[in-house]
């Protein structure tokens, strides 16, 4: 596809041969599916990603078509309630984390200089469990049989005398398939930013991104276990008669509230943090200029995500526990607002010492800081308890949490389509048609959402199929119906954005905005084996250092070409001083017959199937152990005496 | 050397900057990654069994429930716990390169672990006359907990029959490639510390108060 | 800093750095988990005490003592500050001072940080009887 190829006086042309006749993939149906490289994977991410975006993205309008006037009886209540749960569960679980998942896929083996992921089969593995995870979650809506009880869930609600049906075992078991792929790419992220960061990246010249990315990571292996206990145990009340959530029984419905936020509030930063780092690194390139106080970031990250575990109970500022305990958590509740805020100051004085090229990303970038400071101004009056209990499950809230989670998310993501699409595709995008998407989809998401934040004072509850004409409901109502249709037709010049980029576009060259990270060393888009040569790192943005560019071109050494078969290099956790050459993984049909056999298990668990679901489970293992046999050496080389 | 020169020493630059963790495998970081989050599962399923019991109040386990009987789990302990020693010795003799220290290792710990497995079915044969997952609260979280353990353990034990039979058709593992020996061996020693913590919260509490 | 510190030396230093970052983050999770637990399961027992000591000054324990553990780390932070101000020459010891650093400034907030919430911990401790509702 490029027609610009990077200058590689490094590698000779052999070297380049061989390169890709160990990483090239002949296109093919087989390939397709067996592929383990994880930009096709990461692209699949986005694209998976955004169709479930669009899906959640049409309930929404859905709603809003029906809550445009009081008394409206376009959907049925049992409808709507599927409708917002679906949108809810969808838009967290199956659009934000994985849509930055993807991007993180793609681009953080390119920014640290490796060939792959550390683990590429899991890899392409995690993808086709998210890929089936959320077929599973969304084909149950055409029956009528979708969650039904709002995205977090809460027993008693939730068991099984108050909602029949398989709605809520559709969620316990939807989200503990698709934790799996989280947890599996979480892990993948973290030995990959640890062990084969390019010769020469010690952690503080690792790209913030990146440490986004494995802060996010961290707070994943921390975090969704929680989650995953609590609809297990769900799961097992509803579908086995255990007492878990059951008070009759000695159980406690605050068990599930407490075990769903303990996950729930690191998740919020879950989604935020790999969007923050979107912003990170789009800034130094529009800016002209390193982002100010990289090491100030850096604690402004891990601390969000350390603190994030100890606010929890301030989701539940509503139910009854002693003052003192609510101290210690409204503590740590107001002080995560601190490093959120270094954040947006280091951005805001990058911004003020750097020469601002006002693009199509930078202007998202802007929308995001606008959209999530007001976000964040009503989160602050959450922390106090009492205003808290006052609009507690009114639209204010509903107001609150778009602006954080569109404004912490999704116009960083739309920053990151239009920055990254370059080098995704190779391609440049349409500039005129970007500022348009931009303002129409910045004006429909306020017109949308700030109107909420009124009729929510003004009293009206969320989760309601409809309403009566009360003052100041029906025309406020109108107005935010009316702003999500202009936000969704700026979404759909963002689409057409893509599709024109990608037929029509300019070909982009390998560094179209004179980036600071590596991905923009290499061609767009890259090679199989992304980098020709490996580079040494010599400072904190590659690019725009000469002697780190020029390690990959005149000052190439045979031990970072490694041209035989698929190797990379593993560096120390540290320092990444170099210690050894590792082997990558072929292309292997193996991860999707594992991801197969784990949706037969989850399916015939569903339907109460439970004779297949062994078999399932029997399939699952021996896949793995397949996949996991050690291939016979000779005895010389294992060392064996 | 005194201990001020010690202190003088630990706190020099050369020492402060000594790049500590370095030079672990890939596969190392992904057990211990793992191992991290199934830790947090247990943690959160551990604790769910002491918020509910503190929550319940009145006497623990609940309507009249006898309290669990100590010498099968500290049986069961005497045999899973020190089953770790067979891994970290058949591990250091694949390290040396001796196939036959691998192999009696790992036969030894397969022995243990189903040892153990079948304890906690003559302990369920028992307990199920009187109580079940069904009957309430202590008794879901009982049968999830020690379940989940269980089959942990059958996990674990999978694992090591799998590496046996590695090692047994040669050309697996060696002085230099043992990667998957010390992977197994970090999941079972997690297996063998979840034990200790369940036999402690589970076992053994309930006769403290 | 010419010495070249033994095996046991470079060890501890190792495991010194860890506990200048993160050391303020653990005691703040201990501070938490046993503040919020003592605090909730004494109440629910309709009790004033735990074991021999008051509950008041079961939670002041579980303030001040990771209280003091954060205040450790951050002079372990500091030093490390210190200890990498100047940039030794060599591409290796330059990368390995600079990461230091790094990690000096990120534990040294960290710290503050952290301190600052189990202090506040320890206000709502002065003001609030430890069983209101
Ligand atoms: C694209 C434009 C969007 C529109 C027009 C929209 C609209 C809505 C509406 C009408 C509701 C239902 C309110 C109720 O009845 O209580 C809702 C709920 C919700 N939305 Fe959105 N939303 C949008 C985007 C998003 C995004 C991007 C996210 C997250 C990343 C999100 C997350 C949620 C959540 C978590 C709920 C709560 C569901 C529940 O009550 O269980 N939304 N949204
Ligand atoms: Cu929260």
């Amino acid at each position: 596809m490029s027609t610009t190829a990077a200058p590689t006086p490094g590698a000779s042309r052999e070297d380049l041969a061989r390169l890709e006749e160990g990483w090239g993939e002949r296109p093919s149906l087989r390939s397709w599916f067996s592929t383990v490289d994880h930009k096709r994977i990461g692209r699949r991410y986005l694209v998976t990603a955004s169709l479930f975006f669009v899906l959640a993205g049409l309930s929404a309008l859905a709603m809003r078509t029906q809550l445009a006037r009081p008394e409206s009886r376009l959907l049925s209540p049992q409808e709507y309630n599927q409708l917002f749960t679906m949108h809810g569960t969808a838009m967290i679980f199956l659009f934000a984390t994985p849509m930055l998942f993807g991007f993180g896929n793609f681009l953080v083996p390119l920014m640290i200089g490796a060939r792959d992921m550390a683990f590429p089969k899991l890899n392409a593995f995690g993808y086709w469990v998210f890929l089936f995870a959320g077929l599973f979650m969304w084909a149950s809506l055409p029956f009528g049989a979708a969650p039904n009880a709002g995205w977090f869930a809460y027993v008693p609600l939730t068991d099984e005398g108050n909602t029949p049906g398989l709605h809520m075992d559709v969620y316990s078991l939807g989200l503990l398939f698709l934790g799996i792929a989280t947890t599996a790419g979480s892990i993948n992220f973290i030995v990959t930013a640890l062990k084969l960061r390019a010769p020469g990246m010690s952690l503080n010249r690792v790209p913030l991104f990146v440490w986004a990315i494995v802060a996010t990571a961290f707070m994943v292996i921390f975090a969704l276990p929680a989650l995953n206990a609590d609809n297990a145990l769900l799961f097992l009340d509803r579908r086995f008669g255990t007492h878990f959530f059951d008070p009759a029984h000695g159980g406690n419905a605050l068990l599930w509230q407490h075990l769903f936020w303990i996950f729930g509030h690191p998740d919020v930063y879950i989604i935020v943090m790999p969007a923050l780092g979107i912003v990170s690194a789009v800034l130094p390139a529009f800016t002209r200029r390193g982002v100010v106080g990289y090491a100030l970031v850096v604690f402004a990250m891990a601390s969000i995500a350390i603190i994030s575990f100890g606010v929890w109970v301030h989701h539940m500022f509503a139910t009854g526990l002693p003052q003192l305990s609510y101290g210690f958590f409204s503590a740590a509740s107001t002080i995560i607002t601190i490093p959120s805020g270094i954040q947006i100051f280091a951005w805001l004085a990058t911004m003020l010492l750097g020469r601002l090229v006002l693009k199509v990303p930078l202007l998202f970038v802007i929308g995001f800081i606008v959209t999530f400071v007001l976000g964040g101004f009503t989160g602050t009056m959450f922390a106090l308890t009492a205003f808290d209990q006052q609009v507690t499950d009114s639209y204010f809230v509903v107001a609150h949490f778009h602006y954080v989670l569109i404004g912490g998310a999704v116009f960083p993501i739309l920053a990151a389509i239009y920055y990254w699409l370059p080098k995704i595709t190779g391609r440049m995008y349409h500039e005129g048609l970007g500022r348009w998407a931009f303002w129409l989809f910045f004006t429909g998401m306020h017109v949308t959402f700030f109107p909420m934040h009124l009729y929510g004072l003004f009293g009206m509850p969320r989760r309601v199929y409809t309403y009566p004409n009360e003052p100041g409901w029906a025309g406020w109502n109108l107005v935010a119906t009316a702003g999500s249709y202009v936000l969704a037709i700026g979404l759909l010049l963002v689409l057409i954005g893509v599709v024109h980029a990608v037929r029509r576009g300019r070909p982009a060259p390998p560094d179209p905005w004179g980036g600071d990270t590596l991905e923009w060393s290499t061609d767009s888009p890259p090679k199989p084996y992304n980098f020709p040569v490996l580079p040494q790192v010599h400072s904190l943005h590659p690019t725009w250092d000469e002697t780190s560019r020029t390690s990959m071109t005149e000052g190439a050494t045979d031990d970072r070409i490694m041209a035989d078969g698929r190797r990379t290099l593993a560096t120390s956790e540290l320092d990444g001083r170099r210690e050894r050459t590792v082997d990558m993984p072929e292309s292997s049909l193996q991860p999707l017959l594992l991801a197969l056999a784990m949706l037969v298990f989850f399916t015939s668990m569903l339907f109460g199937w439970y004779p297949v679901a062994i078999v399932a489970g029997l399939v699952v293992a021996a896949t793995i152990a397949v996949w996991l046999w050690p291939t016979r050496r000779p005895e010389q080389e294992l060392g064996v005496r | 050397m005194s201990t001020r020169d010690g202190i003088a020493a630990a706190t020099s630059t050369e020492a402060l900057t000594t790049e500590l963790p370095a030079g672990r495998s890939l596969g190392w970081w992904g057990m211990v990654m793992f191992v991290a989050t199934e830790a947090t599962l247990f943690a959160c399923l551990i604790g769910s069994y002491f918020y509910l019991r503190f929550q319940h109040g009145g006497p623990w386990p609940p309507d009249g429930i006898a309290k669990p009987a100590l010498l099968r789990p500290l049986m069961m302990t005497a045999v899973l716990l020190p089953s770790s020693i067979p891994v970290v010795w058949a591990e250091r003799g694949i390290r040396r390169g001796q196939r036959w220290r691998l192999r009696t290792g790992l036969a030894a710990t397969l022995v243990l672990g189903v040892t153990f497995l079948v304890l906690v079915a003559t302990e369920y044969a028992e307990t199920l006359r009187e109580f079940t997952m069904t009957t309430n609260a202590y008794g879901s979280l009982f049968y999830v907990i020690t379940g989940f353990h269980g089959f942990h353990v059958f996990v674990g034990l999978t694992m090591i029959s799998w590496l046996l039979v590695a090692s047994l058709r040669g050309g697996s593992f060696g002085a230099h490639r043992h990667d998957r020996v010390r992977n197994v061996a970090i999941y079972w020693h997690f297996v063998d510390v979840v034990w200790a913590a369940i036999v402690f919260s589970l076992y053994l509490t309930p006769r403290l108060s | 800093m010419s010495t070249h510190p033994g095996p046991r030396a470079r060890l501890a230093g190792g495991l010194l750095l860890w506990y200048a970052v993160l050391g303020g983050a653990i005691a703040w999770a201990v501070h938490l988990i046993a503040g919020w637990s003592v605090d909730e399961l004494t109440c629910a027992n309709g009790s004033d005490r735990v074991g021999v000591l008051p509950l008041r000054a079961a939670i002041g324990l579980a303030v001040v003592l990771p209280a003091l553990a954060t205040l450790g780390a951050l002079l372990a932070a500091a030093l490390l500050w210190r200890r990498t101000a100047r940039t030794p020459r060599g591409d290796e010891p330059e990368r390995r001072v600079g990461r230091s650093r790094m990690l000096a400034v990120v534990g040294i907030w960290l710290n503050i940080l952290f301190l600052t919430i189990i202090v506040l911990g320890g206000v709502a401790l002065l003001v609030l009887p430890p069983c209101q509702v």
